[in-house]
């Protein structure tokens, strides 16, 4: 029987990978959130795109279960931003074709790997995110389990 | 074999492409938008991402609109579209058992490790043409999904990522164990040419970007066609679920996941009884494609431990390779409507040619009619 039991909802970033927890969250918030956060950002602090946004692909490799072996299943459609805000270099990346909050993430991502003054707005919409996320998991699951079968076998 | 161009019909090839824009907007009903076609044909656009090899739902879902609904044609053009761009980041290998499920069934054992969950399906129902002109909501079907509201539910890391049936058959002593100690570079078949003798792994990749009816009709002629192996199929593990992407954080070098992708996995499971085979013991095909498309995956998995048995005996390698690649076969198909005068009318000439010297003709009337048909030609071509 697939375990059923209350949403457990995220327990907040592992300290020794905040960045990369900024960074996954950032990819995935809701888009006008995040120009918004970015937006209050530019108020205080030198900002520069370090190069222009770029869509383009990523490579999605897998490893598979027989062989163990490596092959590239697909491209992802993706947008890179580079900026420079506060001293610090900002890196964002996220799936689609979405400049303008892919510049965003990243100007978000620089402003917290500088501990300025927006850092825990910043943080606090990567919570939230987090937890959209794993309520939206928890839903999709929730729909799914009416279908696990047990099937019986037909004995003479 | 050589091919002539041709020149000329400008405008006419111009009217028939604004004929093409036009009609496709025609019509009393609202335009189609791009979230309707996302939503509402999903299996459509998961095919065209899978065989153009991007996926990006919204530029397939524009590419079929564009394409009215020819899905081969708007893989070509996702995949036109995906050669003007250029590859961001390097990739962070994810392993297949990080798939999250969505649908898992385990058409070999009844009770397998973690749940068998039917998932989105019309599997086990009749399929039977809905006529009438009600748009479904979905709250009338709701019955079955549980009397009381739903609380949310988590599923645990088993029952998401359940083990899968190949790690039973290894534990059992069942399944050859062919685990490579090294690790090769996967084969890029956006980089590098594709030919009989490549890694398995470029196999891997030809199948997940193939085109769906030309894997599963090799399949089907491998199986039950002239080429003679018919054997008994069992599917180990069939799942459809999502799949994280991942790069390198390029400040700290660290794995990022940036989102996920739906994908469709499969095990086959093959009964090896080959004389100089393990008889004792199974042996496992995989397929794994984009979006949710079993009956590809379920043709990959067949094919790739199809042509691992081969072992090259036959040409199977290079049909796989070769011959499933749907933009390849349906250009190639397609070419033979544009102009090819020139070509044939050397064709015919040579059929003229072998007639005269059959029958024997040598006489000066032949002869002429010979040489006045070419000045023809030439007239003709010159023009």
């Amino acid at each position: 029987m697939a375990e059923q039991t209350t949403v457990s909802l995220p327990k907040g970033p592992d300290p020794s990978r905040v960045r990369e927890w900024r960074s996954e969250l950032l990819a995935s918030a809701n888009a006008h959130a995040i120009i918004t956060v970015a937006q209050r950002c530019l108020e205080s602090g030198d900002t520069r795109l370090v190069s222009e946004p770029t869509v383009g692909m990523v490579p999605v490799s897998v490893r598979e279960p027989v062989v163990g072996e490596r092959f590239i299943l697909v491209d992802v459609l993706a947008t890179r931003s580079e900026v420079d805000h506060r001293g610090q270099r900002g890196w964002a990346m996220r799936l689609g074709d979405d400049k303008e909050a892919t510049v965003a993430a990243a100007i978000c991502d620089a402003e917290a790997a500088a501990n300025g003054p927006m850092t825990g707005e910043i943080d606090e919409l990567c919570a939230q995110t987090d937890r959209l996320l794993a309520e939206s998991s928890a839903a999709e699951w929730a729909e799914l389990l009416p279908t696990e079968v047990h099937f019986e076998e037909l004995v003479k | 074999m050589g091919y002539a161009a041709a020149r000329g019909g400008l405008e006419a090839i111009l009217a028939a492409e604004d004929l093409v824009r036009r009609k496709r907007t025609e019509g009393s009903s609202a335009p189609l938008e791009v979230d309707q076609i996302t939503d509402r044909l999903r299996l459509s656009v998961d095919r065209v991402m899978g065989e153009a090899g991007l996926w990006a739902p919204e530029l397939a879902a524009r590419a079929l609109r564009q394409a009215e609904g020819d899905l081969v044609e708007a893989a070509h053009l996702l995949r036109a579209y995906r050669s003007t761009r250029r590859r961001l980041a390097r990739p962070v290998t994810v392993d297949a058992d990080e798939l999250e499920i969505l649908r898992r069934i385990v058409p070999a054992y009844r009770v397998p490790e973690g749940p068998q969950l039917l998932g989105r399906t019309l599997d086990y129902v009749g399929r039977l043409l809905d006529t009438s002109d009600r748009v479904s909501t979905g709250v009338e079907e709701a019955t079955h999904a549980g009397t009381e509201p739903q609380v949310l539910v988590f599923g645990g890391e088993t029952d998401r990522r359940p083990e899968r049936l190949l790690e039973q058959l290894r534990r059992n002593d069942l399944a050859l164990d062919r685990r490579r100690s090294d690790d090769p570079e996967p084969y890029d078949i956006n980089v590098h040419p594709v030919r009989p003798g490549v890694p398995r792994s470029a196999r891997l990749s030809v199948m997940a970007r193939a085109e769906t009816g030309a894997l599963v009709n090799l399949w089907y002629r491998n199986v039950l066609g002239p080429d003679g192996y018919i054997r008994e199929i069992t599917l180990g593990e069939v799942r459809h679920g999502w799949l994280p992407v991942r790069v390198e954080h390029p400040a700290t070098g660290q794995p990022v996941n940036l989102g996920r992708i739906r994908v469709t996995e499969t095990e086959a499971i093959e009964d090896l009884d080959g004389d100089d085979e393990a008889r004792d013991h199974f042996d496992v095909g995989y397929g794994m494609c984009v979006g949710h498309n079993e009956r590809k995956a379920i043709a990959m998995a067949n094919l790739d431990i199809a042509v691992h048995r081969d072992g090259g005996r036959s040409s199977l390698e290079q049909s796989v390779l070769m011959t499933t690649d749907g933009l390849e076969s349906s250009g190639f198909l397609e070419h033979l409507k544009l102009p090819h005068y020139v070509t044939f009318r050397s064709m015919v000439e040579r059929k003229m040619s072998l007639r005269a010297v059959a029958s024997g003709e040598r006489n000066d009337d032949r002869a002429a009619a010979i040489e006045d048909e070419e000045i023809r030609t030439e007239a003709v071509v010159g023009a």
